[in-house]
């Protein structure tokens, strides 16, 4: 009935897949439904009588798997995945094969028939159209993120650390990146504001009067990105690269804006341009100067002094001075500010907060003060990893990198980058977060950074991460460059090419199966005899019941002289195998069943020659 | 196995054309069962029996059953012996190698049961005291038809400790012509090919003899059909039958010169084997009947 291996195999695949549901994103309503099905295969499994009960709880998981397998692609879920497969076949097997071998066993064989599929899975894979996302996933779930689509610094009291990467850039070589304090990703424009929060105003996208990108010049440095998830459509850039895939598009605010609708790891490559970016000379909106009156009085009134008093240029200054004079403290547990004129107390009360708080004060300032300014979210800084063996170094940047500065419009000048939190705090813009809190996160990312041992393997996995994603980026765009490559332009073949593929893939797995295959248990050694014995009966030569296989062939051979021969060959090699006692040598098990399949051949060889001839019917066979 | 093949060459020398029933009783002595040879007076019987103890080098003792007959006959007696004042055990014909029953059948059933312990456990039992019979031991013996006069049918008990019956048959006419004219080696002309202490080496090496499990399961396959009721079967064959069968088997295949056994020597000593025990003392209408039917009902191909 149920082989007690089959069913302790099936309770690790189920704890492996339970293991995976808990790192996924439960926010998917595909998590949920792999979740139902882990669930349901669980109970099977418990209450499984026959094995077919096994069977069906097998099923459900390896559906659970395939679901789990789209929701997490990458690298690290990828070999659990693989390993969840390995365990959950093999937990089949030790079923069918009715508990004839032991574990280890059954994993190896496992693993055999696993890497037999190898060849028809890259197969699939090159060859398959793609479909695209059946639904849009915009709403579906948010990715882990530092970003988000709104600031609001009254809100939040205390900021989590993710160090988790949000995106890496991979330029040519360091030299092409700008140096540390220049390292500003934008990814969003906040330009609207309500006296409490910043928010994207109406998408002044590509659509409107927006000449796209000049084209790449040739030649120029590229960099390739590579972004984790995010719920964002937005994407980060350097706002100056032009984007080498052209449905990527920039906008009007100088944002970067893909093609894609689902949250998937995403790569892009930007080639470097020398010309300044066409959004920075895009003239300011009315809307880029509404400071939403009367929301924050003192803040306002200092403003409104510089803006009777002082040039735009001096405007700045003062802020400056402001920031740099007054006790401001960087922090990223800075107390509440509360619903009412949040910025003032911020600005004439805490003087303690973060990023958003600064970037958000300050842009509220200079807007009060008639200049026309607005919130840059994006990431800032990086940390560089060398290239080692697997990759080219790039700038790893984390979810905790992310960083709001302002932007403020002067009329010689464009829109200028001002970021009020390197007044108040040098060290984070110079060298990363940690610096700029001095002390006060000292166990912050220990893993990641404090074992000195560790960081080779860590980055040499995050390298053969990347490298993995990058293969995971073909897309139909890539699969109708391959086709085009290697096709030319008779597209309908590719059908034809599946077809033939597929073919020789099976070809090729049976062909591997079938050299992998250990000596044949006793019932396939039986089959075999059976098959051999089959080739007799177009001369009616047919074993009777209580016929031993000698008497047999001897009827037959007398019968058919002309097979006396391979029939005495085929009974003496079949009885050795059959009857000898086990515990011989292997090799010699192996030999003994190619004798087998020699005899067989010189039977069907020996067949063939032999006429048709009417033949008299079967004597009844005389047991002795 | 030469001396095994001139053990047998002797004995179809005395025994002239019956080299089947030579083969399976030789069969029997490796296998370390008892033999019953049945069949009419004159064809032969004492003969082979005779002929095998003599030629095993084996220590053999001849008593004739009639129907008078007494276990203590047989055992042996305990004895007052004067001179040293005390009982003594004088032991009977069982205290011997081979025990030849002539025409087992026309002893009482009281003393044929004396023989069962002496058959199964080869020790025999005297006012309370076990004796070991020697090694080896067996019993060859022959009995007449069941239809002759004065005879009493064996129990089933006893039967079923026989390993094989044969029944030899009367002699092919050529083989005839050759005994009537003398050219049969005489009895008493037979010297032992083989000792006694090699004929226990060659019973061990049949035991080892290789039995692999899809051959048990043809055994196994022959035991359950006997049992089932589906042929027409006489009495079911029991555990002891079935691994009586085996070690049989083994002996046929040492015989064979081959390691291994293989269902032909099955087939070829359950006749032998099995069918005694089938028809219970009471044979079918048919020589071999029953046990013909079960193998041909149960596939051999294994």
């Amino acid at each position: 009935m149920i082989e007690p291996l089959a069913r302790r195999l099936q309770i690790l695949s189920l704890s492996l897949l339970a293991l995976q549901l808990l790192g996924s994103d439960w926010q998917s309503p595909l998590c949920w439904g792999s979740l139902t099905l882990v669930v349901m295969a669980s109970l099977k499994v418990r209450n499984a009588h026959r094995p077919a009960d096994l069977r069906r709880g097998l099923l459900a998981q390896l559906i659970a798997l395939g679901v789990l397998a789209g929701l997490n692609p990458n690298l690290g879920p990828g070999l659990v995945q693989a390993a969840t497969g390995l365990v959950l076949v093999a937990g089949l097997l030790a079923q069918e094969s009715g508990g004839a071998g032991n574990l280890r066993q059954m994993l190896s064989r496992s693993g055999q028939l696993l890497v037999v599929c190898l060849p028809l899975l890259v197969l699939l894979f090159l060859f398959i159209p793609r479909l695209g996302p059946l639904w849009p996933q915009a709403e579906l779930g948010r990715a882990r993120t530092g970003l988000s689509e709104q600031l609001d610094p009254g809100s939040i009291a205390q900021l989590a650390l993710d160090p988790s990467p949000a995106l890496r850039i991979s330029p040519a070589q360091e030299q092409d990146l700008p140096p540390a304090d220049q390292r500003y990703w934008r990814v969003r424009v906040l330009d609207r504001f309500d006296g409490q929060r910043w928010r994207a105003g109406a998408s002044q996208g590509p659509a409107q009067a927006w000449a796209p990108p000049a084209p790449a010049p040739p030649g120029a440095a590229q960099q390739l990105w590579l972004v984790e998830p995010s719920p964002l459509s937005a994407l980060p850039w350097d706002g100056s690269g032009v984007p080498l895939n052209p449905q990527i598009t920039s906008t009007a605010k100088g944002e970067l804006l893909g093609p894609w609708q689902t949250q998937e790891r995403r790569s892009y490559g930007l080639a470097a341009s020398n010309q300044p970016p066409a959004w920075q000379r895009q003239p300011p909106a009315r809307s880029d100067l509404n400071f939403a009156a009367g929301s924050n009085p003192q803040l306002e009134a200092l403003a409104e002094g510089w803006r009777q008093q002082l040039p735009p240029a001096q405007r700045l200054a003062a802020a400056q001075a402001l920031f740099q004079g007054q006790p401001f403290r960087y922090t990223l547990q800075p107390p509440p500010l509360g619903e009412v004129a949040p910025l003032d107390r911020f600005l004439f009360g805490s003087r303690a907060g973060f990023c958003e708080h600064f970037a958000s004060a300050f842009t509220d300032l200079m807007r009060a003060a008639g200049l026309p300014a607005r919130v840059v979210v994006g990431y800032q800084g990086g940390s560089w990893v060398p290239r080692n063996l697997w990759g080219r170094g790039y700038l790893e940047v984390l979810q905790q990198d992310a960083h709001a500065w302002s932007e403020v419009w002067l009329a010689d000048q464009g829109w200028v980058r001002i970021d009020p939190t390197a007044w108040v705090a040098p060290a984070r813009i110079r060298a990363g977060l940690r610096s700029g809190l001095a002390g006060q996160w000292a166990d912050l990312g220990l893993l990641r950074q404090g074992l000195p041992w560790l960081r080779p393997l860590a980055r040499s996995w995050t390298n053969l991460d990347l490298a993995w994603s990058q293969l995971l980026n073909y897309d139909q765009a890539s699969q109708d460059e391959l086709m085009q490559r290697w096709l030319g332009p008779l597209r309908s073949w590719q059908g034809m090419v599946l077809v033939v593929g597929l073919a020789l893939a099976l070809t090729l797995a049976v062909g591997i199966l079938s050299l992998l295959r250990p000596s044949p248990r006793p019932d396939q050694q039986r089959r075999r005899l059976d098959r051999s014995l089959s080739r007799l009966a177009r001369f009616q030569l047919v074993p009777q019941p209580g016929e031993t296989l000698p008497a047999f062939c001897q009827r037959a051979a007398a019968q058919v002289p002309e097979l006396a021969a391979s029939l005495k060959h085929l009974q003496s090699s079949y009885e050795r195998l059959r009857f000898a006692p086990r515990g011989t040598p292997r090799d010699q098990e192996r030999a003994l069943s190619r004798d087998l399949g020699a005899a067989d051949r010189e039977l069907a060889a020996a067949s063939r020659r032999v006429k048709r001839r009417p033949v008299e019917r079967p004597q009844p066979p005389e047991p002795r | 196995m030469g001396s095994l093949q001139q053990v047998l060459a002797q004995i179809n020398g005395v025994l002239l054309g019956k080299s089947d029933q030579v083969r399976l009783a030789v069969a029997c002595l490796l296998a370390g069962g008892h033999l019953l040879i049945e069949d009419v007076p004159g064809v032969g019987k004492t003969t082979l029996a005779e002929a095998l103890a003599r030629s095993f080098g084996l220590a053999f003792r001849r008593v004739h059953f009639t129907s008078d007959l007494l276990p203590a006959d047989l055992s042996g007696l305990r004895l007052f012996d004067q001179q040293l004042g005390q009982f003594r055990f004088e032991p009977g014909p069982l205290f011997s190698q081979v025990l030849l029953a002539d025409e087992i059948n026309r002893a009482s059933p009281r003393c044929q049961s004396a023989l069962l312990e002496a058959m199964a456990a080869g020790r025999v039992s005297v006012d309370g005291t076990s004796h070991e019979l020697p090694k080896p031991f067996c019993v060859i013996a022959t009995q007449n038809g069941l239809d002759q006069a004065g005879t009493s049918p064996l129990p089933e008990s006893q039967l079923d400790r026989f390993a094989m019956r044969l029944s030899l048959g009367f002699p092919p006419r050529q083989a005839e012509a050759a005994l009537l004219s003398g050219k049969s080696t005489p009895l008493n002309g037979l010297t032992a090919v083989i000792t006694a202490g090699e004929l226990e080496e060659l019973q061990q090496q049949a035991s080892r003899v290789a039995c692999e499990p899809p051959l048990l399961d043809y055994v196994l396959d022959l035991l359950a059909a006997s049992r089932q009721g589906g042929v027409a079967t006489g009495t079911p064959l029991s555990p002891r039958a079935g691994w009586g069968l085996v070690a049989a088997a083994k002996a046929w295949a040492l015989l064979e010169d081959r390691s291994y056994v293989v269902p032909a020597d099955v087939q070829a000593v359950f006749p032998a084997v099995a069918e005694h025990r089938l028809d219970g003392g009471r044979p079918a209408q048919e020589p071999g009947g029953y046990s013909r039917q079960l193998l041909a009902a149960v596939e051999a191909i294994r």
